[in-house]
């Protein structure tokens, strides 16, 4: 993982992308349990978004310093790395927003624990409600931060109904 | 419940919170570690069962990728 650290650092550091921050599985267990995932998720906001391949010259940076495409993915060191470019006004904030955290003395941006658990519930899977428990449960996250952040991008609603379903059901 | 069991899963849901207070690194390369073994056990589960003549579904059915499925 320190090998994706330094990857995505020295990326951002050459301007391929603006800037970076992991989320999903990893980006959790920044604050809960650790928990087995497949791959390494990022969010990325890139100089120039525009035209059908948007993540080309992530994938020529990559593929200069030897990290080949797998899938969706690129393999960097033992972790399939997902680029996804922000999406929604939900994940620019949390881009924006993220924090640099410490890993292995490389310094390495995570999305905060409030917008891991309103993009979890934007998505809303099995894994995702296991997600905002998770991150309930650690104390990294209180319920009335998740139901600003929600408030915030239009899920409000959604927010209620997990509530009733999982926190007072 | 019997309190020596009650006991037991407090000592338990204790353990489990306890990892939690892993520094980020070490929870995620105990996951890798996770990973190497999963990875490890399906290729050593792959060359045993491609070693058997046929490989069959749990319902009996010859299965196509040589990995047995429940119905």
């Amino acid at each position: 993982m320190k090998e994706v650290a330094e990857l995505l650092n020295a990326m951002r550091d050459a301007g391929v992308i603006s800037a970076y921050a992991l989320f999903g599985a990893i980006a959790q267990m920044r604050y809960t349990e650790g928990v087995v995932t497949l791959d390494t998720d990022v969010l990325v906001s890139l100089p120039s978004s525009e035209g059908l391949d948007a993540l080309k010259p992530i994938y020529e940076f990559c593929a200069a310093r030897g990290y080949k495409p797998e899938g969706e993915a690129i393999r960097i060191g033992a972790w399939p790395v997902q680029f996804i470019p922000v999406f929604s006004p939900l994940t620019q904030e949390a881009l924006e927003q993220a924090e640099i955290a410490d890993f292995d003395g490389i310094p390495f941006r995570v999305v905060r624990a409030d917008h891991l658990a309103v993009i979890a519930l934007s998505v809303g899977r099995a894994k995702d409600n296991a997600r905002i428990l998770g991150l309930l449960e650690s104390g990294s996250v209180t319920t009335d931060q998740v139901a600003r952040t929600a408030q915030r991008h239009g899920l409000a609603d959604a927010w209620v109904r997990f509530e009733k379903r999982f926190l007072h059901g | 419940m019997d309190d020596k069991v009650r006991k037991l899963l407090e000592r338990q849901a204790e353990w489990q919170k306890s990892r939690a207070k892993l520094s980020w690194a070490e929870k995620v390369r105990m996951v890798e570690a996770v990973r190497e073994s999963m990875a490890a056990l399906r290729r050593s589960w792959r060359s045993s069962v491609s070693s058997r003549p046929e490989t069959n579904n749990l319902d009996g059915r010859p299965s196509p990728d040589g990995e047995p499925h429940a119905p």
